[in-house]
Order: structure tokens, then sequence, then C-alpha cells
């Protein structure tokens, strides 16, 4: 390939270092830019969602679900189902197109699955059959109609006695030994010698934490269309990573080439990570193009609100903690134990983030993963939830233990990998970032923020004049959003006005990286930003990470200033090269006397640098879309058209980050936030007054998005840490608030006012210096509620989320 | 949701007349708030054959004040009694029950009626598809006894002593503290007389009677209101447990009182021992103090929410406290 972008484009795959080439002045980057992509039109009702596609003759389909935690259908009758009228198709688990297992994962190639499975291993999952109607009511009723003879078998819902040998096995099919899953696998993790560590120690203390299941619950109902247009398959999605739907689908019927496919990802307020990481998702689509090529009319699969409910975060479960730290807060050991239930992927040890940004070096947990009959927990808002809960825990037990302000505790452990931060910020220097002391910056600014120093107290000892108890809370952790992960990304210029659209197919998230790759691509291309645009919904064909897998700036955003850096070198190239010859004579390029280097752009406008009263803008440049038939020839006139070679371009990028075992790339950037609350001691309400988040970004990119995340994260995170969780019937294994008014999501009341600090230090492996701020918020602000509870009423309670009753509980009222 | 038939009724003779027509099958519609979610989720056995939109009847939507007494229209939403001047002078703990009510959203649609005629909230009476079909629905048993009961009554059942499922209106408690008339298609209630648990009722209503309006007599000078509402989240949330005084003093001295808390029980609990607790003396943090405790003397908690004993308790002394001069 050559050039010398190139050349750079793939230096960066794992890139060790600073960025080398960052530019000299942003414009847009870092700015708080006039517009996003998608507000006007998701302000104005007008964004159109998966939901809302109807196509002539489309069919409705909804599944059938299972009444109890654990059945099998022994037989089961769909022939008055068949004959409601509206009634088109019922499918049934022993169809004959219906295989016993099928290429249907999400988010990551697993083991093939049922798509329609005889044995429901949670109450309420989709099972048995789909009925595919003239609308959804008459689907919804002909689900009522079908009489289904159930084997109920005995069910598990504790995640802690699930691994009991006297407890319920919750999937003989997948694990009939045992519901603990990951002997062996994946299941430790450790540094050093905790024995030697717990020696070294002046106090040792243990503990246990408990997180409840909580749950992703987008904002839209989970559903999909797929038509078929011959042999040829059209599927609008609800998904994360879009493209992860189309390679899936290619594997269907014995094949379907990928040119053959066309995929619609439209408008998502949000996914949250676990929707489209679950089987059922794709496992609807799969029963949709059944229905769709036996009725040869398109189909719409939907869930109903409740259904979005089943499954959860990967947190849920128990946790044993044994500390040892010295007088002045070093710690010296960790050892854990963790149970956690229903995890796809069982990867993500509780004790990672002590690893990954800390100095202490001995470390030990263990990690197991057991199956309880209830839907299956994925990456929920982030996939290091247990991983941050854990970390609060420890640090802040350890500053409660010695007596200590956490913040202090915090900057005594920080580190990586075992190693002090003499180490660490040699690593820095080795790599080319200026040495900055990222978490204590995040801490100073919090402080100062929130006022910590005349407002921090030791636990339980400030009542305030309205008589609640007031509590200050403090947890940090390392950045986010460095994974693995790869991207494809384009740039055309367009014909008639010059403006520039970027081509990639990932989904809108309702995050607005789209704003931010417009940015990127208007500072590196010397583009207005409104002469460049992203339509995520158009599938290009190029496949792009989207805010999901905790990367989307430090892939993406090298992906784009990779594109935009080859094409603005081809735009001025083309600028100063004449192009062929027609019959008329040649087309001089548009600078003739000029060479690419001494062209520069700047507003969309190509100028001579030594005198930049020569110029042209873009538009003109590349000219109209002219196409000089037989009946209208402007050069028979005399007028000559200008010509240029289309001006496209692409980048890409891929990484394989720092979330590895081994890691190449240590964690420079941290993030802290700080809590205040008043807890009325005698109704046991948690009041939270004030939230302040200091984020170490890198380099800011998109500062109301950076921000919007802050806020969001923010608030999420409160109702995670008061409020939600989703709560089955211990008799029969139902889930009782499977509806948003009694799975208590918070508002923004519930937050207090927030204050958003973005700290940029610059030490980021992406494109500028940047690291992500998506997820991280949102994941560690819930078990904040645990430090701020305990340093307003002096009591622990480390069972989440904590609830009045458990307040009232832990005060001795109850 | 299934098929049903949707009447605009213009007159109430009308709206009864249809309820008759439809004997027992047919339900009334105003805000719809609370029914077009029962309907959805198919919480019942049975499904509503037609449907009888109030709002058409023109007349109803009223806040009315003549010779020292309020008026309230059954069709008045609940944020025009949040807003209303008169309202939140004289007769507070009401105004301030519907301003704590559900969101902004549901506040404009919801009606006064509506919420004091509203089903019952228990999450196994309400679980889709009549998935537990429980006492209230004319079932064997109430699941939530040895289910998950933490939002559940704290002073015991009804309906052969076995449904525990909790009334959740905010407005309803308020109404009761300040002796509110109920007045249907057929009398006049009094507010404390409205509310009775049967199998698929929650008030003394029959089954061709509709409320109209709710008549509160303006209090005496001397006596003052409060409404408190404790709820896991700021807006948007049934209440765990509510209270409402209504409070006359003199000489620094309770005269009259009227507490009631709701949320903790099938029907508005009048809390009549923290109201003889209270009376004829000031109201001191003291005082205050030991009419909370009265009013939770009778309470009977489940192995899931005694907690809520010691919020209803919270919340009397708070309301009464509120009530001070």
């Amino acid at each position: 390939m050559g050039s010398e972008e190139q050349t750079r484009m793939e230096e960066m795959f794992d890139n060790l270092r600073a960025d080398k080439y960052p530019l000299k002045e942003y414009t847009y980057i870092g700015k708080r830019i006039p517009r996003r992509i998608d507000g006007v039109v998701k302000a104005a009702g007008q964004a159109v969602y998966t939901m809302d596609v109807q196509l002539p003759g489309m069919l409705h389909m909804r599944f059938l679900t299972s009444p109890y935690p654990h059945a099998k259908i022994k037989n089961m009758d769909t022939g008055k189902a068949e004959k409601l009228p509206g009634v088109r198709t019922v499918l049934r688990y022993d169809d004959p197109e219906i295989p016993e297992f099928a290429p249907i994962s999400g988010h990551t190639p697993t083991a093939d699955e049922p798509p329609l499975p005889r044995i429901a291993h949670f109450q309420g999952e989709e099972v048995g059959a789909a009925v595919a109607a003239d609308t959804e009511t008459i689907a919804e009723q002909a689900l009522t109609l079908i009489k289904t003879d159930w084997e109920e078998r005995p069910f598990n819902l504790d995640t802690e006695a699930a691994p009991l040998q006297d407890t319920a096995i919750a999937n003989l099919e997948m694990y009939p030994d045992s519901n603990h899953i990951n002997e062996g696998l994946l299941d430790v993790l450790e540094l050093g010698d905790v024995e030697k560590g717990f020696a070294e120690a002046d106090k040792i203390f243990e503990f246990k934490s408990f997180r409840r299941l909580h749950t992703w619950v987008g904002p839209e109902r989970p559903c999909g269309v797929i038509k078929w247009n011959g042999d040829c398959i059209e599927a609008w999605v609800k998904q994360q990573r879009p493209h992860i739907a189309k390679r899936v689908i290619s594997k269907w019927f014995g094949g379907i080439p990928m040119n053959q496919i066309q995929v619609h990802c439209l408008s998502q307020g949000a996914s949250f990570g676990g929707w489209s990481q679950t089987n059922w998702n794709m496992g609807g689509h799969y029963c949709a193009a059944v229905i769709a090529r036996r009725t040869g009319r398109p189909v719409k699969w939907t869930f109903n609100r409740r259904e979005d409910f089943y499954g959860g975060s990967m947190d849920e479960g128990a946790y044993f903690y044994k500390v040892g730290a010295k007088e002045d807060g070093t710690i010296t050991a960790v050892w854990g134990d963790s149970i956690l239930s229903n995890q796809i992927y069982p990867v993500f040890n509780p004790l990672k983030h002590l690893v990954e940004n800390t100095r202490i070096p001995n470390i030990y947990c263990k990690h197991k993963v057991v199956m309880i009959n209830k839907g299956p927990t994925v990456p929920t808002r982030c996939e290091q939830n247990s991983a941050a809960h854990a970390f609060t825990m420890i640090f802040d037990h350890v500053a409660g233990e010695l007596g200590l302000d956490p913040t202090e505790v915090a900057l005594k452990n920080d580190g990586a990998d075992g190693h002090d931060m003499d180490w660490l910020n040699q690593q820095k220097a080795k790599r080319g970032f200026e040495v900055r002391d990222s978490l204590r910056e995040c801490v100073e600014k919090g402080k100062a923020a929130i006022g910590w120093d005349e407002k921090w107290h030791p636990p339980g000892e400030k009542k305030l004049a309205n008589g609640r108890m007031h509590g200050l809370g403090f947890t940090w952790t390392h950045e986010w959003d460095d994974s693995a992960g790869s991207s494809e990304m384009a740039i055309r210029i367009e014909r008639n006005d010059g403006t520039a659209t970027i081509l990639g197919m990932g989904c809108d998230n309702g995050v607005d990286a789209e704003s931010s790759y417009c940015q990127v691509a208007a500072d590196e291309l010397g583009m207005r930003l409104e002469d460049v645009h992203y339509n995520p919904q158009f599938d290009p064909g190029y496949f792009r990470m989207t805010p999901d897998s905790s990367t989307n700036m430090s892939i993406n955003g090298f992906a784009v200033r990779h594109a935009a850096r080859i094409l603005k070198k081809k735009i001025l190239e083309v600028a100063t090269t004449p192009v062929g010859k027609s019959q008329r004579g040649e087309f001089p390029p548009a600078f003739p006397d000029a060479g690419p280097e001494e062209l520069n752009i700047k507003d969309s406008v190509i100028f001579l640098k030594a005198d930049p009263e020569k110029k042209m803008p873009l538009s003109e440049l590349v000219g109209a879309s002219f196409n000089s038939g037989p009946l209208v020839d402007p050069e028979a006139l005399g007028v000559r058209t200008p010509f240029t070679v289309p001006l496209f371009a692409f980048g890409y990028h891929t990484q394989t980050g720092t979330y590895q075992p081994n890691q190449p790339r240590p964690r420079f950037c941290r993030q802290g936030h700080f809590m205040e609350v008043e807890v009325d001691t005698d109704t046991g309400q948690i009041i939270v007054t004030r939230v302040v988040n200091t984020n170490d970004v890198g380099k800011v990119i998109n500062r109301a998005s950076c921000e919007g995340q802050q806020y969001g994260g923010t608030y999420m995170g409160v109702g995670r840490g008061i409020s939600e969780e989703v709560i089955y019937d211990p008799v029969t294994g139902v889930m009782l608030n499977g509806n948003l008014l009694d799975y208590k999501i918070a508002t923004i009341l519930d937050s207090g006012p927030i204050d958003t600090i973005l700290i940029e230090s610059g030490m980021g492996y992406g494109p500028y210096g940047v690291v992500g701020i998506g997820e991280d918020i949102a994941t560690l602000i819930p078990t904040l509620l645990g430090p701020a509870v305990y340093n307003a009423i002096g009591v622990r309670i480390n069972d989440f989320p904590i609830t009045p009753d458990k307040i009232l509980t832990a005060l001795g009222k109850v | 949701m299934k098929r049903f038939v949707h009447i605009n009724a213009k007159t109430v003779e009308e709206a009864v007349s249809c309820l008759n027509r439809y004997g027992g099958k047919g339900s009334l519609i105003a805000g719809g708030t609370d029914l077009l979610g029962k309907m959805k989720d198919m919480i019942l056995p049975n499904y509503p054959e037609a449907l009888i939109n109030l709002k058409t009847i023109p007349g109803l939507d009223y806040i009315d004040e003549k010779d020292g007494l309020f008026t309230i229209g059954a069709l008045t939403r609940l944020q025009d009694i949040a807003d209303h001047p008169a309202l939140k002078d004289r007769c507070y703990a009401l105004a301030e029950a519907a301003r704590r009510t559900a969101s902004p959203h549901l506040r404009e649609m919801g009606t006064l009626a509506g919420n004091i005629c509203q089903d019952i909230r228990c999450w196994y009476y309400r679980n889709e598809n009549n998935r537990f079909p429980c006492l209230r629905k004319g079932g064997g048993r109430c699941y939530a006894i040895d289910g998950d009961n933490r939002y559940h009554s704290i002073f015991g059942g009804s309906v052969k002593k076995g449904c525990y499922a909790v009334h959740p209106s905010d407005t309803a408690p308020a109404l009761i503290a300040l002796n509110a008339k109920i007045i249907t298609s057929k009398r006049s209630i009094k507010a404390e007389d409205f509310f009775k648990v049967g199998v698929k009722t929650t008030t003394i209503l029959d089954s061709d009677e509709i409320v109209t309006g709710i008549q509160i007599r303006k209090p005496e000078n001397g006596s003052k209101s409060a409404f408190l509402k404790f709820a896991i989240r700021k807006s948007i949330d049934f209440p765990l447990v509510n209270a409402a005084a209504c409070i006359s003093s003199a000489g620094g001295k309770v005269t009259a009182a009227r507490i009631c808390l709701n949320a903790v029980y099938v029907k508005p609990y009048r809390a009549v021992k923290a109201e003889d607790a209270i009376i004829g003396k000031a109201i001191t943090e003291e005082n205050a103090a030991a009419a909370g405790e009265a009013a939770v003397v009778e309470a009977d908690p489940l192995p899931h929410n005694a907690y809520m004993v010691q919020i209803a308790k919270t919340l009397v002394i708070r309301t009464l406290l509120a009530c001070r001069e």
C-alpha cells in the first residue's frame, strides 16, 4: 500500500506508545459542538426505531413463554391457535425447519443454541412456539389458545446455595452434574503470594458482600423484522453490533452469501449491553426468517415489555473477602472468593481491577460461576460490574477498618500490576507520555468540588440540622475503553456540494459517538463540521465498533482519522494533478502551478498556503454529478465542466488493548467519584445530595457526550445502588416486578446536582491520547452508595441495592 | 389487548345505563392510567367487554368553592388539584397528595375519582396473564403470604383474612383526614366509609354507581392539614407508606384530629389510636412520638415488611409535627 499514512495506520495496531501524530491544532475536537447528529430527530419524535417498521403484508410474531422456572414441554396442542382468524403460521419446537441447534449466538461466537427450545430454564423464557399473525394482538391471543402439557422440574433461584450438593440442577441439558460450571476454567486470578502478604499486614479483616440481580431494560422493546427478497434476506435489527447479526445470518439455512444480506439498524434509544448479547435476539430473527420464507411475507417479531426484564447483570451473587493492610493504609494482600450467577462469559474476575490499577502485590481470587433458574447474565451497561463492586468494597473497608481517609488509601495504593507509582511513571515516560499523576488530579479536583476537606468526618458522626445523618463516599478505578476490537470506516466526498460522508456500519446507541467521528473527520480534513455527516443506519458493509465492548473512540477514532488523513492527501493531489483527457481536451487541475504540499484545507476551502487568497471551495473542486448526455452538453457551449476522480478513502484499526491477562499496556488514566448523601434514620431513606465525577479521559473529543455519560451514568448508578432489583417469587420462581413501575430505575431527581469534571492528561493509547468514558460511571456509582451510607450511619450495609428495609434493620429499628 | 366496545357517555345517567347493560362486564374509564395497564397486562381472568368513557360527560371537571364547601368534580385532574390556590391554602393535605402522585404526565391524565377508585397494588395480583389467580380474583389463596411480601399489608388481611395487597392511593388518606364526602350517582358517602375490600372490589360502590364528585367542608380556622409520602423514587412511584393528618387546635391543644395512613393495609387505615393519643394535647415532639407509637400498635407485619411499621410510625409523627401551628 505504501503511503506514509498507511504505514502509520498499521503502526498503531496494538500501539504501545503515546500518539506520535496528533494534530497541531483543534477546531472542533474537544469543543462543545452546536449539534448532535441524532438530536433533532429524536427530540422531535421523528426518529424511526425498529419497532416502527411497517412493511406491506407484514406479519407479527410473538413467542410462547414458560410460566415455570424450569420445565419441559411434554405435549403441545396448537390446533386452536392455528384456527384463529388472522393467524398465518404457528411455528413449533418440533417443526422440521427448526433445528435442535442453530448458530444464533449474539456478541461472541459461542456454541450453537436451540432457536426454539422445548425446555425452559427460567420463567418467561421463549419456548415451544412462535405465532405469526396479521396483528400483534391476534398473535397474543393465539398464544393463549396453545395448550401445553408441561413437565415441571425442580428449580433453583439461590446463587449462593447453587453449588451445594442437594440443590436442584438448574440446567440438566448443558450442565447435568453440577450448577458450578467453570471449575478450572478462567476461575482463578493470582498475583504474588497472599499468605506472605497477610504475614506482612498489621491488620487483617474479612467480610462479605452481595449484589442482587439487576438488569438492562432498554427503552425499547426487543424486536426485529425479516424480509426475503428472493434468495436475499433483509433484516431490521435492534443490535449493538449489527455486523454480528449479519455474520450470524450468513450461517443460516446452509449459508447465505454476505452480499445477499442487507441489514438495517435504525435508531436505538440505548441498549445497555444486555439484549444484543443474548441468543434470544438472533433466535427471534431465526424463527422470523423461517416464517417469512414459508409465508412469503415480512415478519416482525416482538417481545413485550416484561420479556425484556429476564436476564441481568453479571455481578449478581455473593462476594467474600479477606484483606491485609498496614496501619498506613498500604494493602499487602487480598484474597477473594465469589459466586456469581448465569454468566455466559465467565471471564471477568471480581478482583481484576486490583491487578490493573494498584500496587497490591499479593492477590488471589476464586471466581465461581453457577447456574440458577433466572435468565442469562451478560454485560449489562458494562461487564466490569463485579470488579468495580469488589474494588469499591475493598478500598472503603480498608479505610474504615484503619480509620483513614479513603482518598488517602487510594493514593497510597495506586499503581499497576503489583508495582508502585514509580514503576508506573517509568512506564508512562518510556511510552512517550507526559508523566502525570492521574488519580491525584482526580482526587484533588473532586475533593475541591465537593468540599471534602471541610466535610469529611468519621462514620456516623455528623447529624444535620434536618435530623438526617450526613455521609461522604469516594471510589475510584482506572479508565475504560481500551479493549480488543477492530474497525473499518471510510469517507467519501460527495459530488455537487463537496460535503463528506462517513461510512461505517455500527449502531446508534444513544451516546452520540457519531458526532464525535464527524469532529475528528472535520478537523483532520479541514472541513466545516456541518459539512461532515454520518448515518450509522446505513449499511455500507464496513463494520465499526459501536460503543460497546468497552471500546469506541480508541478504535473507531483511529479508523476515521486514518481515512480522513488519506483522503485529505488525495484531495490535495487531485487539486494539483491533471486527470486524463477527453475528446475536447484535458482537465486541468484546480491549482496547476502548485504541489499538494503547498496546499491546505480550512473551512472546506482549499487554499494555497503561501497565498490564502488563491482558494477554491471543495464543492467546486469535485464538481457536479453531471452526466453530459446528448441533449444538454455544456461543453458544446464551450463551458468546461470540472472532472475529478472519485474522492474516497478508507481507514482501519485493530488492537488487542488492555483487557488482557498479561497486559502489554498498563493503565495510566484514572477516575474518581465522590458522593454526598443524607440518610433518614427513621425511614431508611437515602437522599443523594451531590455527586462529583472526575474522569481523566486523556483527551476530550465531544465534550457534551462526555458530560452526558457522567450525568447518565450517575443517575443510573444511583438507581442501581438504591433500588434496582429483579425480584422473583421464591415459591413459584416467577418474576414479580418485570415492569418499569415495580423495577425501580432512578430518575434524574434522585441524584441531586452532579458536577462533571473532565481531566485531559493525554495518557491514553487512543488517537490524540483518548481513553473512554462510556459505561464506567454507571458501573462505579452503584457501590459508592455503600461507602457514603457507611460514612453517614456508621454501620456497614454490604447488600446491594441498599433499600430502606436494610438500613432500618442495620440500625436495629425493625 | 383484546377487543372491546368503547362507549363515549354523554351523561352520568347514560354511563349508569351502560353499566347496567353490560352487567359487571363493563368498566368505567376516565384518565385510564390504572385500567389500561391492567388490560394490557391481562391481569384479570375476565376482560372487560366494554369501556364506558366518562371524559365525554361535560361538567365533571371543576373545582368549586361556595359557602365554605369545596366541591371537586370527579374528572378533575390531579395536577389541577395540586395547583389550585385555595385547595393549597385550605386543604393542603389533598393538594400535596395530588402533587406527589405518580409523575407529571400521569397527573395530567389521572383524575381524582380515578385515584380513589384505583385497584390494589400487589405484584402477585398484577402479574401478567393472570399468572396468580388469587383471592381477589375469586381464587383460592394469597400468594404473597408465603412469597415476597415486602410491600404488603402490615395490619393484617382481608377477604377471608387472606388478601394482603395494599391500597395505593395518595389522595384517599388526605380525603379521609379532611373528612371529605364522596358524591355518587346515588348518594353521598363519607370518605372513610367509601373503601371496602371484597373479591374484585375496593369500594362500597354498587356495580351501577359512579362517583361524580368530592365535597370537602373548608376546614375551620385553627386547623391545619399535612400529607407525607414515602416512596423509593422521588417521582413516578407509588407510596411505600403515606400519611395524612388534619388537626384542629385551640389554646395550643389539639381539639380534633383525623389521621390516615395508606399503602399499609388493604384499604386506607385510619389511625384512630393515634388520634386519641394526640387529642387534648399539644403537638410536641414527645406527644407526636406517642401518637406515632399508637398508630402502629396493632401492626402485625408479614415476614418481609416489618420495616414498614417503622416508616408508618415516622410518617404519623412527622405529619402531626407538620400540623403544628
